[in-house]
């Protein structure tokens, strides 16, 4: 075989893969380059050059994608390696509830395994698509409109990504004491309101009216309200613990946890599993308010749980007394 | 009491040192890709086509793969340092570089900068007794 034929067909393989602008200068120098490397490759090896020295030469240059891999110019991340955590982790989750949504219905007998495989098992990966084009876009919009002097542009908020934020000094404990200064009041008011609503506002409107629309469902007021209105209690006599307490304490957290788990196990069971006021448009709308209140408070639970995992625990040692400690 | 077979730790030993000498070539590579930017400007002060650029470096002894090399010339005569034109002198026609005068400022301060840098390498590994 002829071996310019060889470096041809080579360098067309090589250019094909090249922006069309640079294609036939950088097509031309490679040629005669690739010329050159054989020609000192056969003086080196003290024969003429031939087809076999000749794919040497090139399978040692690299494969025709990657050799023009090299020559592209530098092209832009689709998603920064920061995001890639994040992306896989809520695809997943989604993944995750769209399966267990659909597969009770598989179950049940209400819808086929093959069914289920097309419409709901291969559907839920399109997420990870969804995602992926979302912050591709969003960051191409941070690209092409950067932060000026600290401003951030409108532009940023068309695709929305979670902006990472500049660290700033701060006490993470007493911030945690200024939320439970602000929660427990609201926690008090509400554990007051829970117990009887029907004759609270009754007697705030007219003394002795009868609000038949904010009773309770009989079953809900004997059997899950005592346990929920004790978990709130104990909430609220725990924030007041948190706000006493100079220290964050091992025991605390798990106090915390403990309570804050029961609360949101007790709410699903309500909201899902019995009728929560006797008036049925009362009790739609509560549940719908509840559905949400529980999303945002499941999400926050998850956050405190995982930063509470990653914190880095020091050893009880001399030697990790704080900074700024007399001892 | 676990019998090791003798071939089996010289495997292991063989892939312990395969990997040591794996970990100090990348380490290296790094080092010298550095450098990488430098020895090209230096070297184009007298104009040069790809494949004699590639010769006149490994013989100075920073031999450099020519599919990094080659590239590296497009990029940086892309960020304007080099200059680049089609000539025929002996063979066929080749595209020789040298550096444009923003370029030569560019070498000017790169190499200031790695004066200031090996002064500083200098003075490190002779505190640590290297």
């Amino acid at each position: 075989m002829n071996v310019q034929a060889i470096i041809d067909d080579y360098v067309n393989k090589v250019a094909a893969k090249l922006p069309r602008a640079q294609r036939n200068d950088i097509g031309l120098e490679l040629r005669t380059l690739l010329a050159d490397q054989l020609r000192s490759a056969a003086e080196e090896a003290g024969r003429a050059p031939d087809a076999d020295l000749a794919a040497k030469v090139l399978r040692d240059f690299g494969q025709p994608s990657e050799v023009a891999a090299r020559y592209a110019p530098r092209g832009f991340q689709l998603i920064e390696p920061e995001q890639t955590p994040m992306i896989i982790t809520v695809a997943t989750i989604c993944v995750a509830v769209q399966w267990l949504i659909s597969l009770p219905l598989v179950f049940s007998g209400r819808m086929t395994p093959g069914q289920w495989w097309l419409q709901w098992c291969l559907t839920a990966f399109a997420c990870f698509g969804v995602l992926v084009v979302w912050f591709g876009l969003a960051n191409w919009m941070q690209r092409r409109f950067p932060i000026v002097n600290g401003k951030r542009p409108w532009q940023h908020w068309i695709f929305w990504v979670p902006f990472p934020r500049d660290w700033r000094p701060g006490e993470p404990e007493a911030t945690e004491r200024r939320a439970a200064v602000n929660a427990a009041p609201i926690g008090a008011v509400l554990t007051v309101f829970f117990v009887a609503p029907a004759w609270l506002v009754g007697h705030l409107l007219s003394k002795g009216a009868s609000v038949y629309w904010l009773a309770y469902a009989d079953n809900f007021r004997h059997w899950l309200l005592p346990p929920l209105i004790l978990v709130m209690v104990l909430r609220l006599v725990f924030f007041w613990a948190v706000l006493l307490d100079e220290r964050r304490r091992a025991a605390t957290e798990v106090v915390r946890f403990g309570l804050w788990g029961c609360f949101l196990a007790l709410l699903y069971w309500a909201v899902f599993g019995w009728r929560i006021f006797a008036y049925p448009l009362t009790d739609l709308l509560f549940r719908t308010w509840l559905l949400f209140f529980l999303l945002i408070n499941t999400i926050q639970f998850v956050v405190w749980i995982r930063r509470t995992a990653t914190r880095v625990r020091i050893p009880k040692t001399e030697a990790t007394a704080p900074l700024n400690s007399n001892c | 009491m676990y019998y090791v077979p003798h071939c089996d730790v010289r495997n292991m030993v063989a892939n312990m040192v395969k990997a040591n000498d794996d970990a100090a070539a990348k380490l290296d590579t790094e080092l010298r890709r550095g450098a990488l930017v430098l020895a090209v400007l230096a070297q184009l002060r007298s104009t040069q086509y790809g494949y004699s650029l590639r010769q006149a470096l490994a013989q100075r002894g920073m031999p450099i793969e020519e599919g990094t090399l080659y590239p590296l010339l497009r990029r940086l005569e892309e960020q304007g340092l080099l200059a680049s034109e089609w000539q025929i002198k002996d063979g066929p026609p080749r595209r020789y570089y040298t550096l444009n005068s923003k370029g030569v400022r560019m070498l000017e301060d790169l190499t200031t900068n790695w004066h200031g840098l090996v002064a500083t390498m200098n003075g490190l590994l002779q505190q640590e007794g290297i």
